[in-house]
């Protein structure tokens, strides 16, 4: 993924003048854990500062503090030279900080305009709105039509109408949490195009959080590397690489399994020749095309719910031990598949089969029973009951295996625990503590353990991730593999392609509710599969 | 002092403030009516735990009300909130007065079917409601609430028909039924003037601890904790809403039902429209406070039963009875305040940050 955006160099620093942000010593402990320990951190204006960290590393707690949504136990933050006290977002707003979050909050049923003025006083001025969303378009590059509704905007559009919600009101400074994770690489590069006009055309000052490594280098001046609450090197980004940025992000090398596809490098890992490092290598052996039977077929699915279609006559082959994986950008028919494939989801028309044997979509429990295991994309959804216990979640789905006459054998449910707790490895103070209190790398780790103790022929992992350190996504991603290997066909659904690149035999890319092509993991090729995941078939 | 303590104490104070409160404010009422309000609290004492007898009326009204509060947990453990029960008692009472008044054979065996009869009604009144929510999508709450209104209209006809329940050679200015035989009586257990009260008490405590045995250990309360918890995450591991939500719906209505019936057979000895006394709103209100669990709510009936005894003696002393009714709600709702504040601050500090952030122009 190659990211090129036209890059003048830091601007020189008046060292005279104060920085646009400075924080000094901010801390921030929630009980006993120190999230942010001692954080000392300058941007100056006018430059884009990429703030780089493992999930948890504390860049979440840092921003947010910035934003008034948390308070620091310690630490003074200085914009401008000024010692300021954030109180809460309003009066971060009043100081000119901006952030456009991860997740969007856009009412999809109104329009582009009716969302920029959403949250003002008084009565809605629908022309000076308008032209608001026009002026600004025009001054930063981000072209959108004030009059579409939201619900009709590509994921990237919606972005655009985030950033201008937030630069309608001239911040000076402009925080992104993630932005990339829900863009095709055209819009990624777009997005940085327009970021780059924000700092140097405009004098503002950009601060940009991301795990991923190529887009910290291509788009920032500055970059500060946060590991476990601490700062633990800061660099200017023409003057560092990725293997550094890698070792200091991680506190270590890493092994083949995760150096590309946790940091976000997959031109690594599809030209292996464009890294040095033996350890970018991709560890999947390549398989032959039809060497193994079909297990499970989904044909010319459809689905619409309101009226909306969200599976158009999607069909998907999955054979056993290999890995499928399901590349497209989010929000283009995942969720529904792997609500379909859990049981949650009846269709319209289309099939699903399993050994050739066609399985009722939408009953409770058939899919599960046909021995699909599913990690699903949200495992506070469906995957876990978060108030039962650690062990009550790994019986879940077989609760009569660990009963007699009805009654569930504490004695057994604990057995079931402690052997599944010891083989995954899954870090818990006992098997009766409530799911609620693990972390997300060990709750996923139980919905793993229990899907995979039922011997499933095939297993679905939607995201599985999506939110994990790098330890627990080393750790996923070999079970994945050691699944594969074992002989479960697994079907793999995720927006990283450094992860599917990473795991998979076979990349199907879907677009709309359908699958738009196909090709061998050998096969791949980035513009190629980027234009797929844009929607074009190739 | 750890953040926990401060909880704990915190949640200790807000209730003590919240009875506090509640009793200056039915002290004033009390003395409104020209009552002192230490007499009232002496006659509430006295008339529900000062002696065995008094302890035993107690008993009796707090059975009927924990019968109910246990259905409602199994309801609730299913994740449905029915707020049905007091139209489930009446028609509960009504099928098992039918089949007291006209099955012969006996003593015994017609009392057993009358109350099978009648938990056998409550739970065909709740189903009514599962079967208006599974199909077609009409919210429980709703549901179960209209069917009241209907279930007393149900009573009302049966006792003003003459072929059906209207008591022989009665006009129908005093709507009831005809007295149902006395060897189909519930029996008691002690006599007068010591400690004695209806069987009802014993089943009513066998049920709730049964009930929590069943929800906690048995394949079918996990299956049921499941549903109620993640419906979706139950689904997948196969277990059928509409069968398992019915069934819960349905016994929760049963246990109202039996309710009905044990007020039939252990106190009224008759059918009247006004049999019900609230008990199905009052054990609801057992199994909110009880947080759902049956065990709790054996306490929690044994308080609201104190008032029930207690307000019934105290009406005797010459305060009216509207205002024993009025005192009664407001310790009601003094146990109730407490949890329900806490849930309301936390949803207001929710919404503040939200709206604060929507008009800092950002997005969350």
């Amino acid at each position: 993924m190659q990211m090129s955006t036209p890059k003048a160099g830091a601007p020189a620093h008046n060292a005279g003048a104060p920085a646009a942000v400075e924080l000094r010593g901010i801390t921030k402990r929630y009980g006993s854990i120190v999230v942010c320990d001692d954080v000392r951190l300058t941007v100056h204006r006018g430059e884009i500062h990429g703030l780089l960290g493992q999930n948890g590393a504390g860049k979440s707690t840092l921003v947010k503090i910035l934003i008034g949504l948390a308070q620091r136990d310690a630490g003074e933050i200085l914009l401008e030279g000024r010692t300021v006290d954030i109180s809460d977002p309003l009066a971060a707003a009043d100081l000119g900080i901006a952030m456009v979050h991860q997740h969007f909050s856009l009412v999809e049923e109104l329009t582009v305009w009716e969302n920029v003025t959403l949250g003002e006083a008084g009565r809605p001025d629908a022309r000076r709105t308008r032209d608001l969303v026009r002026d600004i378009g025009l001054r930063y590059g981000l072209d959108v039509d004030p009059d579409a509704r939201v619900e009709d905007l590509s994921t990237g559009e919606r972005q655009r109408v985030e950033i201008i919600k937030c630069l309608r009101r001239d911040p000076s400074l402009l925080i992104l949490d993630e932005p990339t994770s829900v863009l095709t690489l055209a819009e990624s590069r777009e997005l940085f195009t327009v970021l780059r006009h924000v700092a140097q055309g405009e004098g503002k000052t950009v601060i940009l959080i991301s795990h991923k490594l190529d887009e910290i280098l291509s788009a920032t001046d500055h970059v500060t590397i946060m590991r476990s609450g601490r700062i633990v090197a800061q660099r200017a980004t023409a003057a560092t690489d990725e293997r550094e940025l890698a070792r200091e992000m991680v506190g270590r090398e890493l092994s083949k399994w995760v150096a590309a596809s946790a940091l976000g490098d997959s031109d690594a890992l599809i030209d292996p020749s464009l890294s040095t490092d033996p350890a970018m290598l991709s560890p999947v052996e390549p398989i032959h095309e039809d060497e193994f039977p079909v297990r499970l077929r989904i044909h010319e699915a459809r689905v619409s719910r309101d009226g909306r279609p969200l599976l158009q006559g999607l069909s998907l082959d999955l054979r056993a031990g290999e890995i499928l994986g399901l590349a497209g950008v989010e929000g283009n028919g995942q969720q529904v598949l792997g609500d379909l494939l859990s049981s949650l989801v009846e269709l319209d028309s289309g099939t699903v089969e399993m050994d050739g044997v066609a399985l009722a979509t939408g009953r409770p429990g058939v899919m599960h029973m046909a021995g699909i295991g599913v990690i699903p994309e949200d495992r506070h959804a469906s995957g876990c009951v978060l108030d039962m216990s650690v062990a009550e979640n790994l019986v879940m789905s077989t609760v009569e295996s660990v009963a007699r006459r009805g009654f569930v054998s504490r004695k057994a449910i604990r057995a079931n625990a402690e052997r599944l707790i010891e083989q995954f490895e899954i870090a818990t103070p006992s098997p009766d503590t409530p799911m609620r209190q693990l972390s997300g790398g060990n709750q996923q780790k139980v919905v793993l353990a229990r899907e995979l103790s039922l011997n499933p022929r095939v297993l679905v992992a939607a995201y599985p991730t999506r939110g994990l350190d790098v330890g627990a996504i080393e750790y996923m991603t070999e079970r994945l593999h050691d699944a594969a290997a074992s002989g479960i066909a697994v079907l793999l659904i995720s927006t990283e392609l450094e992860e599917i690149l990473t795991l998979s035999h076979h990349i199907a890319v879907i677009h709309r509710g359908s699958i738009v092509g196909q090709m061998r993991r050998v096969d791949v090729d980035a513009e190629r599969l980027g234009l797929m995941m844009g929607g074009q078939v190739v | 002092m750890p953040a926990r303590w401060v909880g704990v104490m915190s949640t200790i104070g807000l209730y003590a403030l919240s009875i506090a409160v509640a009793l200056g404010l039915a002290g004033v009422l009390v003395s409104l009516t020209g009552a002192s309000p230490l007499d009232a609290v002496q006659a509430i004492f006295q008339g529900s735990l000062s002696d065995a007898s008094a302890l035993g009326l107690t008993l009796d009204k707090a059975a009927p009300l924990l019968i109910v509060a246990v259905g409602t947990c199994v309801a609730t453990s299913a994740g449905l909130f029915s707020i049905g029960q007091e139209g489930q008692v009446v028609i509960g009472a009504t099928v098992g007065a039918t089949v007291a008044i006209y099955l012969h054979g006996p003593g015994p065996l017609v009392l057993i079917v009358t109350l099978f009869g009648a938990a056998l009604g409550g739970a065909a009144w709740a189903a009514v409601a599962a079967l208006l929510f599974y199909w077609r999508g009409v919210p429980v709450v709703i549901s179960t609430l209209l069917l009241i209104y209907i279930a007393y209209q149900v009573v009302f006809y049966a006792v003003t028909q003459p072929w059906f329940l209207m008591e022989t050679g009665r006009n129908v200015a005093a709507p009831q039924s005809d007295q149902i035989r006395p060897d189909a009586w519930l029996p008691r257990i002690g006599e007068y003037p010591g400690l004695n009260f209806s069987l009802m008490v014993v089943i009513a405590v066998v049920l709730a601890i049964g009930t929590k045995v069943v929800l906690d250990r048995t394949t079918w309360g996990f299956r049921l904790r499941m549903l109620g918890l993640n419906r979706n995450a139950a689904r997948r591991a196969g277990v059928s809403a509409v069968l398992l939500g019915s069934g819960a719906l349905m016994i929760s209505g049963a246990f109202a039902g039996l309710a009905g019936g044990a007020l039939l057979t252990g106190g009224n000895h008759r059918l009247q429209p006004g049999i019900s006394e609230n008990v199905g709103w009052d054990g609801l209100l057992v199994a909110l406070v009880a947080r759902n669990n049956p065990v709790v709510a054996i306490p929690v009936a044994f308080f609201f039963g104190v008032l029930r005894a207690g307000g019934g003696f105290l009406a005797s002393t010459g305060v009216p009875r509207y205002i024993v009714d009025v005192v009664t709600a407001i310790l009601v709702l003094a146990v109730v305040f407490p949890p329900a504040y806490q849930y309301l601050r936390r949803e207001a500090r929710a919404r503040r940050l939200a709206r604060s952030l929507a008009k800092a122009g950002g997005s969350a």
